[in-house]
């Protein structure tokens, strides 16, 4: 749009349009190929063979270790954007009914913590969660249990806790921007016009928010399923999730190409997730 | 919409329930920072100063302190340049390969961390660029270039081609247009889009673990040190970025809510 009407821009026009392409393909491009072309390979006595087969992919599907746990990780990241939204929308609906200046204050409040360091967060909550846990030792001052509780110690319990606490932020946002574009107009229609809040509620508010429910679980979803630090810190010997694998296959395992294999199952789920609720959100408005 | 009182006081408590679990995790350390550490357990009855202390002649700390703010500000600066000028061209005509184009950008910000992060480390791996302070800058422009070029983009559209007509029109050459009327009108955006940036830089974990070398930014030493424990500095470092994190937050509300908010609040 800038270059309009002057013949002489012709060659200022070609030159942005080269880097223009040529960025993306450099940097973003080349890297997914060379990644996809590296899951094709395998490795032979500590080195890698670029010989082209789908013997990593074989090994993902005859293996009965790597189906399991990826069933497993989806299921946790699904209980973890489940739950996110369950306590994210009483939150949401909260702060769109405030007035004024209140209501973008309290939403500050719950994106300030998104700008806290993540490493930080994990440690602060292990350190309340572990046996000794100022969660435990609380339960225990107060007397409410007897023997420090287990349940929610070094496990995937510990994981889907941890997770949720860190990600509750990103479900709050898209579900508050849906409820906010909601006319009042609409509201008041329905009060005018007999209905109850529930009513109201369920018919008028809970319908219209649905497309911002949606994108705020796929986010969640895909945040959690991609997250291997929060796993190694609070999931202990049996929280183990794909991301983990994934990640020790480049670190301890030291096998790239079955790594990249299992990288791109893991961006396969996360793209079926996506395109899933893009159709959900496209059915509710 | 009126709520009944009920459902009002059920909401107000599932708030505060939240706020608890997102800020008791931060209170923690904030808290601790304020008294003496011994055998790993923080002595409330012994408040002191002494963690500020350890921290100021932590040069491990300080350094990757540094190596933050060198990495954020260039990624910030680096992204913001190349996202306008991307933005320019998808900008300037429809074609599918400015849609393709466009689709690359959003990618690393679409997939999880881990790919765009293991992509990078393979590529530089397979072109025999040496892992070190320089990849995780070009990573972490990759990054947020997504957010700087869309934000850019959505303004750009905004302003409709009679401005720039106009402009030519009056006899302004291409580089006199961009200068004196596209860049004032993106200014605002850049500053808003440039402080996101640096801010998702400044904690970005996963990507930069796959593709630092032997320097190490903030999350990565503290990622490194967790294992071992934490000492009783980081406790006063977290409570430093809390304090100027929600500085910047309330001049940035300050400066960026419009008047009328204020007013009927």
């Amino acid at each position: 749009m800038i270059f309009v009407g002057s013949a002489r821009v012709g060659f200022w026009a070609r030159l942005l349009a080269a880097f223009s392409y040529g960025l993306p393909v450099v940097l973003i491009v080349a890297p997914l190929v060379s990644f996809l072309a590296y899951s094709f390979f395998h490795m032979e006595g500590g080195q890698i063979v670029t010989d082209v087969s789908l013997v990593n992919y074989k090994r993902f599907f005859t293996d009965t270790i790597f189906i399991p746990i990826l069933f497993k990780t989806c299921l946790l990241c699904m209980a973890v954007a489940l739950l996110a939204v369950l306590i994210g929308f009483p939150v949401a609906f909260l702060l769109s009914n405030l007035k004024g200046r209140r209501r973008y204050f309290m939403l500050l409040m719950v994106l300030v913590p998104l700008l806290m360091s993540y490493i930080i967060k994990i440690y602060a909550i292990r350190s309340i969660l572990g046996g000794s846990g100022f969660l435990n030792r609380f339960l225990l001052w107060t007397g409410v249990i007897d023997a420090p509780l287990t349940f929610f110690v070094f496990n995937l319990n510990a994981v889907l806790l941890t997770l949720t606490i860190l990600l509750i932020p990103f479900a709050i946002l898209p579900i508050f921007l849906s409820l906010e574009r909601i006319p009042r107009s609409l509201l008041e229609a329905s009060s005018d016009l007999g209905a109850s809040a529930s009513q109201t509620f369920l018919r008028i508010v809970l319908p219209l928010t649905l497309p911002g429910i949606v994108t705020a679980a796929t986010f969640v979803f895909v945040l959690a399923i991609g997250d291997f630090l929060t796993p190694q810190m609070v999931g202990g010997q049996s929280g183990f999730t794909f991301g983990r694998i994934v990640y020790s296959q480049f670190g301890a395992a030291f096998n790239w190409p079955f790594g990249a294999a299992l990288a791109i199952i893991l961006a396969l789920v996360v793209i079926v997730m996506i395109a899933l609720g893009s159709r959900l959100e496209d059915r509710g408005t | 919409m009126r709520l009944p009182a009920i459902a009002l006081g059920l909401l107000w408590a599932v708030t505060v329930i939240v706020f608890l679990l997102l800020y008791v995790p931060l209170a923690i350390p904030i808290l601790s920072s304020f008294f003496t550490i011994a055998h790993g357990e923080v002595q409330w009855n012994d408040p002191s100063l002494g963690s500020y202390a350890v921290l100021a002649g932590n040069a491990g700390i300080l350094e990757a302190v540094t190596n933050t703010l060198i990495v954020g500000s260039s990624a910030t600066l680096l992204a913001s340049a190349c996202g306008t000028l991307l933005a320019l061209h998808y900008c300037g005509g429809k074609s599918l390969a400015r849609e393709a184009m466009q689709f690359a950008v959003y990618l690393p910000f679409l997939m999880p961390p881990i790919i765009t992060g293991l992509s990078l480390l393979i590529f530089f791996r397979e072109t025999g660029i040496a892992r070190s302070l320089l990849t995780v800058i070009a990573a972490h422009t990759v990054f947020v270039l997504a957010l700087t070029y869309r934000t850019i983009v959505v303004r750009l559209q905004s302003i409709g081609p009679e401005m720039i007509e106009a402009s030519t029109d009056l006899g302004a050459s291409t580089w006199q247009t961009f200068i004196h009327i596209i860049l004032p009108i993106l200014s605002s955006t850049l500053i808003g889009a440039g402080v996101l940036s640096f801010a998702l830089s400044f904690d970005e974990t996963m990507i930069t673990l796959l593709v630092t070398g032997t320097d190490s930014t903030l999350p990565i030493r503290l990622w490194a040190m967790m294992r071992l424990g934490f000492t009783p500095d980081i406790n006063a470092l977290v409570a430093i970025i809390l304090a100027l994190t929600t500085l910047i937050c309330i001049v940035a509300v300050r400066l960026l809510l419009p008047a009328e908010l204020e007013q009927d609040g």
